[in-house]
């Protein structure tokens, strides 16, 4: 019940962080420099952490 | 109208960036490529410890393995770790709020995106204890002991030191160090925040849910 609860927070949290993380990254999409490249880079492996979290919360990772 | 707004903004960013002394740009392209070194080597410090841990991992026949006196351990606890993480990755976002509030010169904005983002580090600090103390291995128990305190406590005073950072610059910037074009200790230390959150993806992924 517990763990239920928990990853059902995870989930929404995991959404909300992912959407956001995504749309800063398509709105910095064309900005230059290095540390623009490296921040965009960093940005797109957090939208992937998110969905990691996401199958985590559902079930599909992380052994049910 | 929103797309034209967006780009000039975008434009008036660069443009601040760019109004700089030559001497200060070309230090700074240099401070930010050794930053970025730093970071490298930093991946090359935990990859060394996460493929020591998938060696470890692959010798055994069973994960979580069986220990000398026959107990089975248990696989982490991936909800509350999921959590965690999200706690972690907010933190990441909040810090490019901060960041983005910073270079388009709103101060109000960038002191409530750091307060958020220092507390989402303390909390994360303070998750990872609370998993530490129920968490049913010890750091000598086991293969799988050793390996998770070792790797997570590595990331964990990563993003110890980071929150001290945050903390610095945080003040630094109130204090009149950084300007709407001068503000490379910021691009730094949202880069390193970054790649905490980024190091913890791979963590999270080796640990809980492989």
């Amino acid at each position: 019940m517990a763990a239920t609860l928990e990853k059902s927070i995870a989930f929404i949290f995991a959404i909300i962080v992912g959407g956001t993380t995504t749309f800063q990254l398509v709105k910095d999409w064309s900005s230059r420099g290095l540390d623009n490249q490296v921040t965009k880079l960093l940005l797109g492996l957090m939208a992937f952490g998110c969905i990691l979290v996401i199958l985590a919360a559902v079930g599909v990772l992380g052994g049910g | 109208m929103a797309v034209s707004a967006f780009n000039s903004s975008h434009e008036a960013v660069a443009a601040r960036y760019e109004a700089v002394d030559e001497v200060y740009r070309e230090t700074r392209d240099m401070r930010l490529l050794g930053f970025v070194l730093f970071l490298v080597s930093d991946v090359v410090l935990f990859s060394a410890f996460i493929f020591a841990y998938l060696y470890l991992r692959n010798s055994v026949p069973n994960w979580p393995p069986i220990t000398n006196t026959g107990k089975q351990l248990p696989r982490f606890d991936v909800a509350f770790a999921a959590i965690n993480s999200c706690v972690l990755f907010g933190s990441g976002a909040t810090m490019h709020f901060a960041m983005e509030s910073w270079k388009h010169l709103n101060r109000s904005a960038f002191n409530l995106w750091m307060i958020a983002t220092i507390v989402l580090g303390i909390a994360f600090l303070c998750g990872q204890g609370y998993e530490y103390q129920h968490v049913a291995i010890t750091w000598s128990g086991s293969t799988m002991g050793a390996t998770f305190f070792t790797l997570t406590g590595m990331h964990g005073f990563h993003v110890f030191v980071g929150v001290i950072y945050l903390i610095v610059l945080f003040l630094q910037a109130n204090n009149g160090v950084y300007t709407g074009s001068k503000y490379f200790g910021l691009t730094a230390g949202t880069l390193y925040w970054h790649f905490v959150d980024v190091i913890w993806v791979a963590l999270f992924y080796l640990f809980y849910l492989m």
